[in-house]
């Protein structure tokens, strides 16, 4: 046997093994291709009857599609007021090491942690309604907000604040004159990212009992009436469509302006 | 009035840099402090602002009438202290995304509360006061600029402004015409000459032609000690002796400088 058939052998027994492993893992998630030529067929008759939306509730939804936005946006507010803090107590250039990976690491088990454990637990203590989800919402904004403004404020000139510290400066004015001013390109384009995401977010919880579109959508599919739901479907694209938007155009702004410099 | 009383200064792993520093500044002075790399010319700055603690010895510093020792003292004391010390550093320093206002009202950030920092900043016969900073350094027009936007030349300009306007008792630049060209440097040197009428300037520098002539004394560290002390004109030998081997490094970087075009 010559190198060339070795390996040739080799490569086969790797396929093999692969091949073995893929139809494993179908087994194990109970994937059957009959089912999903149906499933599809059925999907697909499913899709029919979605269409044409109903459009007679579109003013029924016009308050939810409200109700989501300001869920969103205050969650947005209440979070990066949130991980501002968090953020200055895991700064390593402005907070003892201690407290740095005391912030850092509650930060850490909360972007571990989806925000719809959240709202679960928050709808048993608060009940069902936007507030909780408020809540939950402005919570799940710590994990990722925080770290990436806490990593914005270690890169901040380490010798501009030994200045400012060195007219004798307190802790408080450098983060006002220094920190708060260095960062603020990051933070306001990371805080409006964080917006479109909790726009779909809130959707999402709003199925579970946060309120909002995503109740409505809940609602109208428990009720099998598909046209209906299919107009609140097309409210959340418009929604998300135009908050992306939105936010693109004035985080390229603020990008813009921070080259300026 | 400034007075250094024999401070040492030894590094964790026992090296010591600093072996006993001495001497004294009042009012008229501009020292240029001159040495080789490595003689410990950045480390005394640092322990005369506070940055770094001496192993031992006193830093006195008058401040109304009273001396006090910013080597040994507690933070508030510090605190206080560092209000009356303006620094100059070789690179500038400012907060890029502020004014150039707000970059000299920093100046004064030692001396007001917390609070009213945090709730309503400065007041306006503080920022009328902050544009005379400005145009005792001729950039009065530079005001509302972003710091970030200037040239370095003018980026010095606006920390020499922050630090008259913090009114200090003593005024301290580590390097402050390292990274400029040789016109601005001069007038860099220019600008702060006249500033020494009113408190001790002292420098570090790495240009011993450009201190000799705007400094009124100069003072040499080698090997972490004072090997000079005195008038500003030094001759041609005695910057031999102080730094040795450097001495041709530094006048072919002079030449060199002096042949860019500006």
């Amino acid at each position: 046997m010559n190198a060339k058939t070795s390996q040739k052998i080799k490569k086969g027994g790797l396929l093999f093994i692969f091949l073995l492993l893929i139809y494993l893992s179908m087994i194990t998630c109970e994937v059957k291709i009959n089912i999903l030529i149906t499933g599809i067929l059925n999907g697909l008759g499913f899709i029919l009857k979605m269409f044409p939306p109903n459009i007679n509730v579109i003013s029924k939804m016009v308050y939810p599609a409200l109700e989501t936005i300001i869920i969103a946006l205050l969650s947005t507010i209440f979070g990066v007021i949130l991980s501002f803090f968090f953020a200055l107590c895991g700064a390593s250039n402005i907070v003892p090491s201690w407290l740095k990976a005391t912030s850092r690491f509650l930060m850490a088990v909360e972007r571990a942690l989806p925000e719809i454990i959240f709202l679960l637990l928050l709808v048993s203590a608060l009940g069902i309604g936007p507030f909780p989800g408020v809540v939950a919402l402005s919570i799940g904004c710590v994990g990722m907000l925080g770290r990436l403004f806490a990593d914005a404020m270690e890169e901040v000139n380490a010798k501009t604040m030994e200045a400012v510290a060195s007219v004798g400066a307190s802790k408080l004015q450098i983060v006002q004159y220094v920190v708060i001013p260095e960062i603020l390109p990051s933070l306001i384009a990371n805080s409006l990212f964080r917006l479109e995401m909790n726009i779909r977010l809130s959707v999402l919880l709003g199925a579970v009992g946060a309120g909002g579109i995503g109740y409505e959508i809940n609602y109208y599919f428990g009720l099998l009436e598909y046209k209906k739901a299919t107009t609140a479907f097309l409210m959340v694209l418009l929604l998300v469509f135009l908050t992306e938007r939105l936010s693109d155009y004035l985080r390229k702004r603020i990008i813009k302006e921070g080259k300026l410099k | 009035m400034i007075e250094v009383n024999n401070i040492t200064k030894s590094l964790p792993n026992g090296r010591q840099i600093l072996k006993g520093i001495s001497f004294k500044a009042n009012k008229g002075d501009f020292i240029g402090i001159l040495g080789p790399s490595g003689a410990g010319k950045t480390l005394t700055m640092r322990c005369l602002n506070g940055l770094t603690k001496p192993s031992s010895g006193q830093i006195l510093i008058d401040v109304n009438g009273k001396h006090q020792d910013i080597s040994n003292c507690n933070k508030k004391m510090m605190r206080q202290l560092r209000q009356k010390i303006g620094v100059v550093f070789q690179g500038f320093n400012l907060v890029k995304r502020l004014s150039v206002l707000e970059n000299v009202m920093i100046g004064k950030l030692g001396q007001i509360n917390t609070f009213r920092s945090l709730l309503y900043g400065f007041t306006d016969s503080e920022a009328n006061a902050a544009i005379e900073a400005l145009e005792k350094v001729k950039i009065p027009h530079l005001a509302n600029r972003k710091a970030g936007s200037l040239s370095g030349g003018e980026m010095q300009r606006v920390a020499i402004a922050r630090a008259i306007f913090q009114e200090p008792v003593i005024l301290l630049a580590d390097e402050p015409i390292a990274n400029l060209d040789p016109s601005n440097a001069k007038k860099i040197m220019k600008q702060l000459r006249p500033l020494a009428e009113q408190m001790p300037i002292i420098g570090v520098f790495h240009q011993p032609e450009i201190a000799s002539k705007y400094c009124t004394r100069i003072i040499a560290i080698k090997d972490g000690m004072v090997y000079y002390d005195g008038d500003s004109n030094i001759s041609e030998s005695l910057l031999a002796e102080i730094y040795g081997d450097e001495l041709q490094e530094i006048e072919q970087a002079n030449v060199q400088l002096n042949l860019s075009p500006v």
